[in-house]
Order: structure tokens, then sequence, then C-alpha cells
């Protein structure tokens, strides 16, 4: 699906230089469930924005789906996003203004699909996260699981095949950091790619590979059987 | 305290440059435009208030209303008015005046110059008190000639203002040279002044027995009347007994012209010397006041302009701050959270506002005292501003910077000062609420009103002077210079002298002479009569026409097509007017030329049928004529456009000539020029040439509305400066507001243009509606302001500017908020969602 190839970042603010990733070489598969784990700061979050391609890479490679995407434009990448790849945020990303309905549908507003689709797609999806009865709620009304399950709904209504998550149980409680995982985890059953950061090794359990960063370097990588 | 509010306010100008410079600026451009018009206003509203009693000085004015004819005015009176009403109304009356003005030649060694002399009666000086610079009433001005000249005069002819004793030589009362000697200098009179007084002489009424329509006259008006009226009297007070004398005492109820009242024809208005130059207008008609009168709708609109100006600026800060609110509500919160009051943080707020405004006053000083210069150029005035000695208008300015202060900062100081600290601190959130977005998008629809409704009347009032001045006058303007004053006694005894010398002039194609030329306002009415062929004329009425003098070869020189007969031509012999001796029985012969439109009013079905016709009317200096009609010249615009056309007779009085119009054939104008002014000058050494050429004196017929247009366009540019500033601030911060939700959408596959479109609408709403607004209120002020134009432009036009106006306004509102809009989608989403 993806391959990074001695891929480094480099911050610079003034006059400080920050390495967010030095010479990192991953390569995930379709289908798999990933998950990245490392302290704080160690540039999880730096790998997952390049590999969304919200951020470019200062040197080495990047190949998504056999393309060599590091000489992209800008919009030739955003058509790629928009129509691959699907995002979960720590702090959910709704738009507060606009409904849990309209928050799911602004996925496919930037798409051309026709609005008797985008109807029935967002419906779909709605059911499938369990969420269809807040449909005319505001983001404001609801939990944050439930936020969460709709921002989910948002990452996969454009049948989006890989979904970038950064830390999507961070700001939940554990009962429903379970239901957002189980969530991920029948996605990943039904065919999406998973590129997870967490800080729960019980939920990086869910994960089949599990890499471990340390201060922009790969520093393990677990393959593992889950059973 | 005080010193806490100033130095937070300070500080958060300096961390907001592009607010501080939008409210500053804005403010400032405000208050500059507010200086500036209000100078103006005080300006027009202080005319002739310095005169010593002006609340008791009053002009009387006159007014023939007949019904067949638009109703001729005159801020003048008929000469023997004032003698008439003095003695009929003495218990009101303390002294009364005329005064004659009369254009002869100066000449003081070298110095030759056409002068305008005022002759007054002697009582001049019980009605007006001006201030002698040399000399004084008792002693100047007692004998018939003794003269009096004003400063300025003074200096022109002899370089100091001491001049009494002096000779000057004046040429000519009825065809006499004088030798007269200046017994008193008058201080100069203001600029606003209504009289105008170079030269003012004692008046003897018998000096005028040789012309006896200025003075010994009940019908012919020709004087500037003025009273004083006693303690306690008003204008209104002296106009009703002047009216009473008019129906009851008067000569007119003997005259047989009035059936009915007297005032049901003549009306005389009675006006107090300060409403003179704003409120004379009307009753001034086309024959003008001593000078240039003002225009009150002119005092009001620009008032009004001001005060939307200052709106408009206003409106930035208010919308500006609350907008910022969000950035402040925790400073608020935390300032409520160590024990500040409600009252307190407004107070801050309010204090911020009023510092800032007082920022914008210190620039706009600044900015009016650099181009006070310019501005009085482009309004032809002679404002003066200096702070110093007018602490009266420094404290006003003062106040309304507070005023504004106040008004800017009170929205923004409820709306801050609201926020509960619990809920701001602990939910994290803005404390932007939906209702202040609404209040904003009001104020940001009523400044775009205001700036697209000042935009159309602008434009209306730019394309009606175009239009003014893309009409057909009807008569050729090309290529002719005008010769006046042909009537000055050394002149005019040898008009035809000149008129030969000057078509021997190479270059010179053509000299006609009349008595007006086209695009002179002048009127000169008379009372015709449709003669029978061999009727005694009793079964027809009089009805008043106007009439022109022009001499041979006018029609032609000026390319006015005859559509019936001929006009004036030589080989007939007979067609100028021949003045038949004082009380002659016997009516004199001549013939006439007439406009179609004078055709029409003497119930001719074609101009064909007027041809052979013959009138009968008096004739200025000529006594009783029988005219017969010889052609019908085609209709032109004689008279400036503002008039229309009137019905008028063309006679050949030689006379009365007094303009030449020179039709020239060549480009080389200096040496035209000078050869015509040397031929002038060796037959008329005693008497300054004055020219003017024929284009330039129908441009100048447009030039106060040309120059109106022009100061609306300046202001309303300003307005529209300020609101663009403003919405450029708002975009600002709401598209800073939105950087999240931005964010997201790019993350979610929004192109740029996608959000640029997003903010863009949302700043197109509160334009479009500000049209609907504007629209039916600029149409309800330009439709009033057309209705004093007798050709203008029609609906569809309008529609037309507004229309573009709208357009504008949107393209406008659209480059201002996308130039942001374009920065802010432009930058990485993950910038605004990383730090939560
Ligand atoms: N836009 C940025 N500018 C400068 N430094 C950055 C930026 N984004 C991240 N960093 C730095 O890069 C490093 C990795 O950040 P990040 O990927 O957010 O870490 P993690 O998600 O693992 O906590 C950190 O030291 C962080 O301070
Ligand atoms: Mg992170």
């Amino acid at each position: 699906m993806l391959k990074l190839h001695n891929l480094s970042k480099v911050y610079r603010t003034d006059e400080v230089e920050t390495v967010a990733l030095n010479n990192v070489n991953i390569e995930i598969e379709a289908g798999e469930f990933v998950a990245i784990m490392g302290p704080s700061g160690c540039g999880k979050s730096t790998l997952l924005n390049v590999i969304g391609m919200l951020d470019s890479p200062s040197s080495g490679e990047y190949i998504f789906r056999d393309e060599s995407v590091g000489q992209y434009s800008e919009s030739r990448l955003g058509d790629i996003r928009k129509r691959s790849i699907g995002f979960i945020f720590q702090s959910f990303n709704l738009i507060d203004e606009l409904s849990v309905e309209e928050n799911i549908e602004l996925a496919l507003l930037y798409h051309d699909i026709p609005v008797k689709e985008r109807n029935a797609r967002v419906a779909a999806v709605m059911d499938k996260v369990g969420i269809a009865h807040r449909a005319k709620h505001m983001p404001s009304q609801l939990s944050g699981g439930q936020q969460q399950r709709v921002a989910v709904a948002r990452a996969v209504v454009g049948k989006q095949s890989l979904i970038l998550a950064d830390e999507p149980t961070g700001n939940l409680d554990s009962a429903h950091g379970q239901e957002v995982m189980s969530m991920l985890q029948q996605l990943n059953e039904e065919g999406t790619t998973i590129v997870m950061v967490t800080h729960s090794p019980s939920h990086s359990d869910y994960a089949r590979r599990i890499i471990n960063l340390l201060d922009g370097h790969v520093l393990t990588e677990n393959l593992r059987a889950v059973g | 305290m005080f010193k806490n509010y100033v130095l937070t306010a300070w500080r958060h100008m300096a961390s907001n440059p592009l607010f501080s410079f939008i409210n500053i600026f804005g403010l400032a451009v405000g208050l500059t435009s507010c200086i500036l018009i209000l100078l103006f206003v005080r300006g027009e509203l202080s005319h002739d208030k310095q005169l010593v009693d002006a609340d008791r000085i009053v002009r009387l004015h006159s007014a023939y209303i007949s019904s067949d004819n638009p109703p001729f005015r005159t801020v003048r009176a008929a000469g023997r008015m004032m003698e008439a009403l003095r003695d009929y109304a003495s218990e009101q009356v303390a002294a009364g005046v005329r005064l004659l003005q009369i254009g002869p030649t100066v000449i003081v060694g070298d110095k030759v110059f056409n002068e305008t002399f005022v002759f007054a009666d002697q009582s001049f000086f019980e009605v007006f008190d001006l201030p002698f610079a040399h000399g004084s009433s008792e002693s100047s001005f007692n004998n018939p000639l003794d003269l009096l000249v004003s400063e300025e005069i003074a200096v022109k002819y002899f370089g100091r203002t001491d001049v009494v004793g002096e000779l000057l030589t004046v040429c000519c009362m009825d065809g006499q040279q004088l030798e007269v000697k200046i017994t008193g200098v008058l201080e100069n009179l203001p600029a606003t002044s209504h009289l105008d007084i170079d030269f003012l002489v004692v008046m003897q009424p018998s000096m005028f027995d040789f012309a006896p329509n200025l003075l010994n006259t009940w019908t012919s008006v020709n004087t500037y009347t003025y009273f004083k009226l006693k303690q306690g009297f008003s204008a209104a007070d002296f106009k009703e007994r002047v009216w009473y004398w008019t129906d009851h005492e008067s000569p007119f109820t003997q005259m047989d012209m009035v059936e009915g009242n007297p005032t049901e024809q003549i009306q005389p208005n009675v006006m107090a010397v300060t409403d003179l130059y704003l409120n004379a207008r009307r009753d001034a008609g086309n024959m003008g006041d001593f000078k240039a009168l003002g225009d009150l709708r002119m005092v009001y609109a620009f008032s009004g302009v001001a005060l939307l100006i200052l709106i408009v600026a206003s409106i930035n800060f208010m919308n500006l701050s609350t907008a910022r609110a969000s950035q402040r509500a925790r400073e608020v919160a935390l300032r409520k959270v160590l024990g500040a009051s409600r009252r307190q943080v407004a107070l801050q707020f309010l204090g911020e506002a009023v510092t800032i405004t007082f920022f914008a006053l210190l620039l706009a000083l600044v900015v009016v005292e650099m181009t006070l210069p310019l501005y009085n150029e482009a309004i032809d005035r002679e404002l003066v501003f200096s702070l110093a000695s007018e602490l009266p208008l420094l404290a006003l300015l003062v106040c309304v910077a507070i005023g504004v202060g106040l008004l800017s900062g009170s929205y923004p100081a409820v709306y801050l000062s609201r926020f509960l600290p619990a809920r701001i601190l602990k939910s994290n959130q803005s404390g932007d609420e939906s209702g202040s977005q609404r209040i904003r998008a009001a104020l940001v629809v009523f400044q775009f009103a205001i700036s697209i409704g000042l935009g159309i009347c602008t434009a209306v009032i730019y394309s009606q002077t175009l239009y003014a001045r893309s009409m057909d006058v009807g008569y050729d303007v090309s290529n002719k210079l005008v010769l006046h004053g042909l009537s000055s006694s050394e002149v005019s005894n040898k008009k035809q002298v000149i008129v030969d010398q000057l078509i021997r002039i190479p270059g010179v194609e053509s000299v006609v002479l009349s008595s007006e030329v086209p695009s002179q306002d002048n009127e000169n009415n008379t009372g015709f009569r449709l003669l029978d062929i061999q009727d005694d004329g009793a079964a027809n009425d009089d009805i008043i026409l106007n009439y022109y003098n022009a001499g041979y070869g006018f029609f032609e020189s000026y390319k006015i097509n005859i559509v019936a007969g001929r006009g004036f031509d030589k080989a007939y012999g007979s067609d100028e007017v021949i003045p038949v001796a004082e009380g002659s029985e016997t009516a004199g012969r001549a013939n006439i030329v007439i406009n179609e439109s004078a055709a029409r009013q003497l119930g001719f079905s074609s101009s064909q049928q007027a041809v052979g016709k013959v009138l009968r009317a008096d004739v200025f200096r000529a006594g009783l004529q029988h005219l017969t009609i010889i052609g019908v010249a085609e209709d032109v615009y004689f008279r400036s456009l503002k008039f229309g056309i009137r019905a008028s007779v063309f006679f050949n009085h030689p006379a009365t000539l007094r303009e030449a119009t020179i039709t020239y054939n060549t480009t080389d104008l200096p040496g035209l020029l000078d050869q015509i002014e040397t031929t002038w000058k060796a037959i008329f050494p005693l008497t300054p040439i004055s020219h003017e050429f024929v284009a330039d004196m129908v441009n100048a017929q447009y030039q106060e509305e040309e120059q109106q247009a022009e100061l609306f366009a300046a202001f309303s540019l300003l307005a529209v400066i300020i609101a663009c500033l403003g919405l450029y601030g708002l975009a600002s911060f709401t598209a800073e507001q939105r950087t999240r939700e931005i964010g997201i959408r790019k993350v979610l596959g929004a192109r740029v243009e996608d959000i640029v479109r997003l903010l863009v609408w949302q700043f197109s709403r509160p334009v479009l509606v500000a049209n609907l607004i504007a629209w039916p209120t600029a149409w309800y002020l330009v439709s009033g302001w057309l209705e004093s134009f007798e050709y203008r432009i029609g609906s569809s036009e309008i529609l037309m500017q507004c229309v573009i106006a709208g357009t504008l306004s949107l393209l406008i509102a659209w480059i201002t908020v996308a130039s942001r809009a374009i920065k802010v989608a432009r930058a990485n989403p993950i910038e605004a969602l990383r730090y939560e």
C-alpha cells in the first residue's frame, strides 16, 4: 500500500532545528492494522501527517500505491488524499456549527457525488457506527465517544481505503475507547488499512504490527499474531 | 485607573497592528471628512452674520406670476418701491436704501480696468454700518458722487490703502467722462458677505434721469432694495405689510394689466440678509445676485455625508472590537475573577475606544491642516482653520471625538463586559456568540448600504452632468470668440467700426452682433399682441414673450436654421428696428424673427403660418412698434439647459447690440487674439477688451454641478474605502476564527478555491442585502435632486447606475475578502489542528 524509504522530516523554527523523523523506513501492506507507539514528541503525529500527505518530508521517498508522491503538487496530493485517506483525531475535530449529519456529509462535499447518493451513504455509515438516532444533533450535544464515532463515520464515508488515527481514544474513557477500537477492528476486517497512534498497550493489541518510535527513529517493529 | 486603561489600550494597539491601523486610519479619514465638511457648513451658515444689526436688515425681492409663463423672479425691486414702502410702513422701517450696479471703465494713470460701481442712496450707512479703513460715514459719504473704495481697490490702483483725496477718471456716465475724488476707504468685505462692493458712490436720483427704467419706475426691476427694520419687527412682519400695501395702497391697484388682487400676479418677497446666501436661490431666478449664492441642499447633503462617513468609520470600530472579543474573552474573564466589576470592564473598553479616537483626531487635524488649501480650491471657498484661535471649534471636535469613541466603544464595552468568567475559562470557548455575529452582519449591511447609496448618488450626479453636456444645444459653439461690453459708451457709437476692422483680420470668418449670445442667461420679457390683418387687435390678448436682439448674420453664424421665411438680411433693407419719437401717436414698423416655441405660443399651427403675421409691442428704447414676422428660427437651447427653451422674439435693434461673436478658422489662437486685441486697443484706448470663447461659456454653465459631482465622488470614495477596510479587517478576524474549521475542511479534501468561496459567500450576503436597502433609498434621493433639471436622465439610467454600483460593491467586497481568504486557505491545515 505504501512505503517510506529513508524518510526524514526536519522542522526549522527561528534558530531551533527539530528532527521529527530521522531516516525512517516503513512499508505497510494493504489490509494491515498497524499501531505506532512511542513517548510524547518522538514524531508519531509527524509520521502520520506525512503518510496522510498533510505534510511533506524533508528528504527521502514516499511511495503510495506504487507512485512516488514526493514531487506531487498540493492539489494533486489533495486529490489522492480525499479519495483514499480518512483521518481520525484525538480531539474529534468536528465542526461545531454543523450537525452530525452535516459533519459526515462534509467529507463527500468535495467529491463529485450526486446529492441522492450522498444522502444514502451518509445514512448508511451513520447506521454502521450507531449514531443514526443523533443525526440532527450538534456535536456539543454528544458525548465524547459519540463524537468520535461521528469522526470515524466521516473518515470512511468516502470509502477511503486507508485510515490514519492519531490517538483516537486519547480523550475517551475506557468503555468508549473500547467501542471505538472495535469499530476500527471491524473496518479492518472489511479490508480497510489502518494506521493508528496510541499510548495504550491494550489498544495496540488490536494491531497486527506495532512500530515503536524513539526520537524520530524506528526502534522496533514487532509483528504479532492476533489471537 | 485611567493610566491603566491608556496603557492597556496602547498595548493592544501595538500588538494588533492590523486592527489598530484599520481603526485609527478609518476613524482619521472619517474625522477628516467630518472636519472639512464642518468647515464648509460653518462657512455657508455664517454668511452676513458679521453685519451690524444683521438680524434687522432685509431685502425686497420681486416675482411676477402669470398663468401662461414660468414665473419671473429676481432679488431686485423696482426703483420707486423703496421710498413708497419706507414711508408707508414707517412704524416698522428705520431706514431704506437702493443699490444700483453700473459697470464703467476706471482709469488711473496707465491703469485701465472695467469695474463695477455700486450707486447707493445716501442712507446706505443707516442700513449697512460697514467699517471704514479711512474716513467715516459722516464725513465721507455726503455729497453726490462721493466715492468710497475698498482697501483691495485702493491697493490695486495706488499700492496703498490711504487713498482719500486721490482722483479717478471714470468713463462714462451718460456719455460724460468724469473725474471723481475718493472720499473714504472701506475695509474689505469678508468672503462671507453677500454684498460685493468695490466702489460705492453716493447716488443722486437725478443722475439717472436719462434712464427712467432704473429708478423712476414701478415695473422695471433693477435696484437691490434693502431696509433696516425697527427693533422687534421681522422680515415676515414687514412682508405682511408689503403685501397689504400691494393689494390696497399701491399704484398696481390702478394698473389695467392687473385683474383681481395685484398680489395674484405681483408677489414681493422680503428676506432677512442672513438668509440670503442659502435661501435666495429661488428668488434670484436666472439673473443671479451680487455674488454666487450658496445652496441649502448642498449644506444638508454634505452634513449628511459627513455623518454617514463617521457612522461607517464607527461601525468598523464596533465590528472589529467585538470580533476580536474572542481573543480578549480570557482577559475579561480573568479581570472579573480578580474582582473587576462589569462596570469597570465596560469603562476599560470605553476608555480604549476614546483613546483610539483621540489618536485618530490628532491624525485628522494634521491631515486637515495639510489638505485645506486643496480643498478650498476644490470647493471654491476661502475657509480658514487654525486651532489656536478657535477654541470653541476645538472643543466641539474633542466632543465629537469623545462622542464617536463612546458610540464606537459602547457596544464592545457592553458586549465584552457581559462575559461570564466561569463559562469562558471552563469551556475554553471563544465566547463569540451567534447573536453578536448577527449584529456584526447587520452593521456590515448598514455600512455597505451607506457606501453603495453614496456611490449611486455620485454616479447619477455624474451621468446627469454628462447628459446635460452631451445634449445638442442646437447652435454651433465651435471656433467662436465673444467680445463683451460693446454697450460701454466709448464703444457703443463705433460698433460698426470695430466690426469692419475685425473682419479684415486673417482667419476671421465672420463678426456678428447681438444683445446676448447663446448660453447667457439674461431674460428680457415684454408683452406682444398678435394683430389680425385688418383688425386693431382688440380681440387678442397680450402675451409675454422673451426677446433678444440679433444683428445681421447672427443665425447664419451660429448655424441656427430658419425653418420658415427668412432671417435678417441687409438685402431687404428694412429689418432694423427704428425707434419712434417719444410721444409719437403712430407705431413704428420693423421685422422680427421668432422661434418655433413662440410660434406655437402665439397659436400658429405651423411655422409657415406665422410668416407675414404682425405683432404689436412696446419695444425697449424704441417705443410702440408693429412687428412683421419674417421668419421662424428652429428652437435651440439659447439659455442653460437648466431652464429649457423660452418662447422668444428676435429684433434687430442696433442700439442694443452689445456682444460681438467672432467666428474664426485659424488654429493660431494666440496670434488671432493678439491681432484682435491690437485692433481693439487702437480704436478704444479707454476701454479694456473683454473676450471669452463660446465653448468656455457653455462649459461654465455646468461648472457648479461638476464641482458638486466631484466633491460627492471624493467623499463617497472615502466612505467606500473605510467600509472596505472594515470588511477586510472583519474578514481577517473571521478567517482567523474559522481556521480550525478551514483546517478540517481541507483535510477532508476542500481546495483553496472551495475555502475562498466559502468565506467570500459569507460576506456577499450582507453586501447583497445592503444593495436592497441602498437602491430604493438612493433612488428616492436622486429623483428629488433630478427634479430641479428641466432635462434629466430617465429612470432606466438610474437603474443602470444602481446595477453598476451594486456589481461594483460585490466585486470590491469579493476582492477585499478573497485577498484575505486566499492566505488563510493556503495555510497548512495541520497548523490549525495540531494544538488542541
Ligand atoms: N510544525 C512544527 N514546527 C516545529 N516543530 C514541530 C512541529 N511539529 C512537530 N514539531 C516537533 O517535532 C517533534 C515531533 O512531534 P510530534 O510528531 O507531534 O510528536 P508526537 O506526536 O510523537 O508527540 C516534537 O519535538 C515537536 O515539537
Ligand atoms: Mg502527537
